[in-house]
């Protein structure tokens, strides 16, 4: 009995591991934390950052995994979709291919000075498909 | 007593159509002043059609030339050995038709794909979960989180970007103009090792 709870813990903590340091790597290569400090100019507080990153996921694992229910205010969940939104928005941004894309692009068809135009164009097109896709699209 | 110049190339450098290219267009001297105003008024290249847009001046063209008029002279090199000329022929005229045409397909491209990704992950059942979790009310359609969401989304991309704070204290590119600065870099590179003559001489070509 107790050789079978602490092999289970012992896998459980192996595979959280494994998931864990996935997502930290996964956040590195896309550089999104570099680049929020750069904007905010903020690069002393980049401990706290991970941190962070680190509760966030604990907090969303467990309380997903427990079908924790908080029974807050409805508006709660306008900052919080913002804030997914965001999050998701500069994952897509720093996506490397997105970035490769647009050099090539605006070279081709002679718009180097109108490349913000370009991207106008995509973060339009992801509100907008976005936006359709949960009010129309589904049922 | 022979004496040293130093010369460094430049990197890019953009001529008219049917232009004489002179040493000092191309080259950056340090020289005795004499020396150097002489120098500078070597011609290297006539540009003409068949040079097309893009030509690439190898150093040692260069140093022979210089050679050739101050034989005695010990010439120095510093930084790249060739120079990318970029002839400007008329510019491809900008067409608002096909510029919309692309606006168009990025922006449909861009909500084709987001509604992919939110299938592909089932978006739509964890913003129910987090509603639920949130709340405490099943709702199908959480509007009030989806919407914020979808804003959110195109923030976080103008966020990355770096658009809405145009006025930079900094002098730190955003990672667009890095990317662009990559781009223009292998360009340069490729161009220089295929259209620099010398670079690629076939020793057996027959």
């Amino acid at each position: 009995m107790t050789i079978k709870v602490l092999l289970i813990i012992f896998l459980g903590l192996g595979s959280g591991l494994a998931v864990g340091g996935g997502f930290v790597a996964f956040l590195a290569v896309l550089g999104i934390i570099p680049r929020l400090t750069q904007l905010t100019k903020t690069m002393k507080f980049i401990r706290f950052y991970e941190w962070g990153v680190v509760l966030g996921a604990v907090f969303g694992s467990w309380f997903t995994l427990n079908d924790q229910i908080f029974y807050l205010w409805d508006l709660v969940v306008l900052p919080v979709g913002l804030a997914s939104g965001i999050f998701v928005g500069m994952l897509a941004a720093a996506l490397t291919e997105v970035l490769n894309v647009f050099p090539i692009l605006a070279k081709r068809i002679g718009i180097e000075n109108k490349i913000v135009i370009l991207v106008m164009a995509i973060v339009f097109g992801k509100i907008v498909g976005s936006l359709f896709q949960w009010i129309y699209f589904v049922k | 007593m022979e004496k040293s110049i130093y010369l460094r190339m430049r990197h890019r450098v953009l001529v008219q159509p049917n232009a004489t290219i002179k040493i000092g267009q191309i080259v950056q001297i340090s020289a005795e002043e004499k020396v150097a105003q002489e120098i500078k008024n070597i011609v290297i290249h006539q540009v003409s059609k068949k040079d097309k847009n893009i030509v690439v001046i190898d150093v040692m063209k260069v140093i022979d030339q210089i050679r050739r008029q101050f034989p005695q002279i010990d010439v120095q090199t510093v930084g790249p050995a060739q120079t990318i000329i970029e002839i400007a022929i008329k510019k491809r005229r900008f067409t608002p038709a096909l510029f919309v045409a692309v606006w168009f397909l990025l922006f449909v491209g861009a909500a084709l794909t987001m509604m992919n990704f939110h299938e592909d992950v089932s978006m739509r059942e964890v913003h129910i979960r987090i509603y639920t979790m949130i709340t405490g009310d099943e709702v199908l359609k959480p509007l009030l989180f989806q919407i914020p969401y979808s804003i959110g989304l195109g923030l976080g991309m103008i966020l990355f970007f770096n658009h809405f704070f145009r006025k930079r204290l900094n002098e730190e590119p955003s990672p667009l103009e890095v990317e662009m600065f990559n781009y223009q870099q292998d360009l340069d590179n490729y161009l220089i090792i295929t259209e620099n003559k010398e670079s690629m001489k076939h020793v057996d070509d027959n």
